[in-house]
């Protein structure tokens, strides 16, 4: 067996869609997850310690479930229900759905990271509740969140893997599709590895870039 | 009260406090506090740690929720609202603004926020809540960062600024948005004590220009030259109050003399520590006589 490259290039086309695809379903799905999980965090944040449990429970039910299931429910319990969903935009849904309480749990997290003093000044001088919360809270927040959410970004790009199992032409079911048909493994993994590895990586710079920029103010 | 209030148009007290009481859980933290501050009067809360006084001053800006008796601030209640039952309720969030709108509260921490620049930090609440333009809050932040004679540090974060400047920044804060009451809490308290002095200076201008203000504090050198009421607190009970020598006087109760002799002792220690001085006690401290101590000494 020899390792021939020309086979990436000669279906490159189809790996480009794919990776397309990969970086709509990571992203948009991030996205989704991202609103929804802020939202969330307020929401559990508002409730007495009594209400909340329910939703702490519930997030807590989809934090111990495993990606493939939670995939599995809703690309195949959906139709059942009478949804039925594009695969890509069933992709998107599932990586918003199963991120977005990561998401609530790092946003927590950093609302408890801000000084309540703080809080209470703004709330003297008459700033509003959504005002505290845009003006004051999420700029700081930010700072102390962003190592998390990279982190969880780039977890994210990693599972939209698994959604080739719920037929999303993204690269893993591509490249895996071309590498059975040609029987050229080596080369359609090796690519396959390496556009991962270029996404995580660009992920993580650009975290790093980031957190340099916002947090300039501490020193 | 000791002071007739100095506007005689104002048709009630700037702060009115009747019996108020405050619990945590089944700790009562403060009991029938009755208080009156008039307009332009300087009050100082003292009293040993844990007594109350920050409970008391938050309960006056409704940061804690006192839930025995009435603070009525420029002659409204804050908080609360009574209903034809005589239940109370709380305040819309719009009503409690706007009573808050007539007090600046200074924070032992400061409580500035750290990622923006001094003249954000003051210039906000202008804008949000005024509804200033950027280039009217803006200049209105610049003459309140001059009143406490900071207008160079404009462009400087938190961080980058002294204890002391950072306090003199969150009182900047307060006073820009033009409150009639100012309430401080321990404001020099978090200060190394070369900082203090600064921020005692920008109180001291403030009293002089007429604003009324009720601070906690333990800088008792401050709280008699400067307070026209001294309120003394011991387990949420207030124990003396009156002119300062009155309170620091030969007729002060025990409890008061003993906090006093306690504040000496304390300041001889330091002092003596500082200078290297041999003989460790001043000798006009004896037991019995730390008021008398306290007022010839000090101040
Ligand atoms: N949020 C709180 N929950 C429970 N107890 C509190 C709280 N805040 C203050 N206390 C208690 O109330 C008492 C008075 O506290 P405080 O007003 O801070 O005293 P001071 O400012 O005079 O030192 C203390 O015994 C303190 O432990
Ligand atoms: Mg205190």
């Amino acid at each position: 067996m020899n390792f021939d490259p020309s086979i990436l290039t000669t279906h490159a086309g189809e790996i480009g869609d794919a990776f397309l695809v990969t970086v709509k379903t990571w992203l948009l799905g991030s996205a989704l997850g991202l609103i929804v999980g802020l939202a969330l965090a307020l929401l559990i944040r508002s409730l007495g310690r009594w209400a909340r449990l329910p939703l702490l429970a519930l997030s807590e039910l989809i934090r111990g479930t495993p990606f493939l299931v939670i995939c599995f429910i809703l690309y195949y319990g959906g139709p059942s229900i009478g949804i039925d969903l594009n695969a890509i935009f069933a992709g998107i849904v599932c990586i918003g759905f199963y991120s977005s309480v990561y998401f609530a749990e790092i946003f927590r997290s950093g609302f408890n990271a801000v000084p309540r003093g703080q809080l209470e000044a703004a709330e003297c001088l008459g700033l509003g509740r959504w005002q505290l919360l845009v003006r004051i809270e999420l700029p700081q927040m930010l700072v102390i969140i962003l190592p998390a959410l990279t982190n969880l970004l780039t977890v994210l790009c990693k599972e939209t893997a698994i959604l080739s199992i719920i037929t999303v032409p993204e690269l893993t079911a591509v490249l895996g599709g071309i590498g059975t048909r040609t029987f050229s493994f080596a080369e359609t993994l090796v690519a396959l590895c390496l556009a991962y590895l270029l996404l995580v990586e660009l992920t993580a710079r650009v975290g790093n870039w980031l957190e340099r920029r916002v947090g300039g103010y501490l020193n | 009260m000791s002071q007739s209030p100095t506007t005689p148009q104002a048709r009630f007290p700037a702060i009115r406090l009747d019996q108020v009481g405050k619990r945590f859980g089944d700790h009562q933290v403060l009991e029938g506090i009755d208080l009156e501050v008039a307009h332009s009067e300087v009050v100082c809360l003292i009293g040993p740690s844990g007594s109350g006084k920050s409970t008391l001053l938050r309960c006056m800006a409704f940061l804690e929720h006192y839930d025995q008796g009435e603070i009525y601030i420029e002659g409204a209640l804050i908080g609360w609202e009574i209903d034809d039952q005589g239940r109370r309720r709380r305040a819309s969030n719009r009503r409690l603004r706007q009573s808050r709108s007539n007090l600046g509260m200074v924070f032992q921490q400061f409580n500035l926020w750290p990622h923006m620049t001094a003249l954000g930090n003051v210039s906000e609440a202008l804008k949000r809540v005024k509804g200033l333009s950027r280039l009217d809050a803006e200049r209105r932040g610049r003459q309140a960062l001059e009143r406490v004679g900071l207008l160079d540090k404009a462009d400087a974060h938190p961080a980058r600024l002294s204890g002391g400047q950072q306090q003199r920044v969150a009182i900047a804060r307060a006073l820009a948005m033009e409150p009639k009451i100012m309430l401080f809490d321990e404001p020099t308290s978090a200060l190394d004590p070369e900082l203090v002095g600064e921020v005692l200076a920008v109180m001291k201008r403030l009293a002089s220009e007429g604003m009324t203000m009720v601070v906690v504090t333990h800088e008792m050198g401050f709280a008699a030259r400067m307070a026209d009421t001294l309120v003394f607190l011991d387990h949420g009970r207030i124990i003396a109050r009156g002119a300062p020598a009155q309170v620091f006087g030969e007729e002060a109760p025990p409890r008061v003399r003993q906090f006093l002799q306690d504040y000496l002792e304390r300041n001889a220690l330091l002092i003596d520590a500082n200078t290297e001085a041999p003989g460790a006690m001043p000798s006009s401290i004896s037991a019995g006589d730390g008021a008398a101590a306290a007022t010839k000494g000090m101040f």
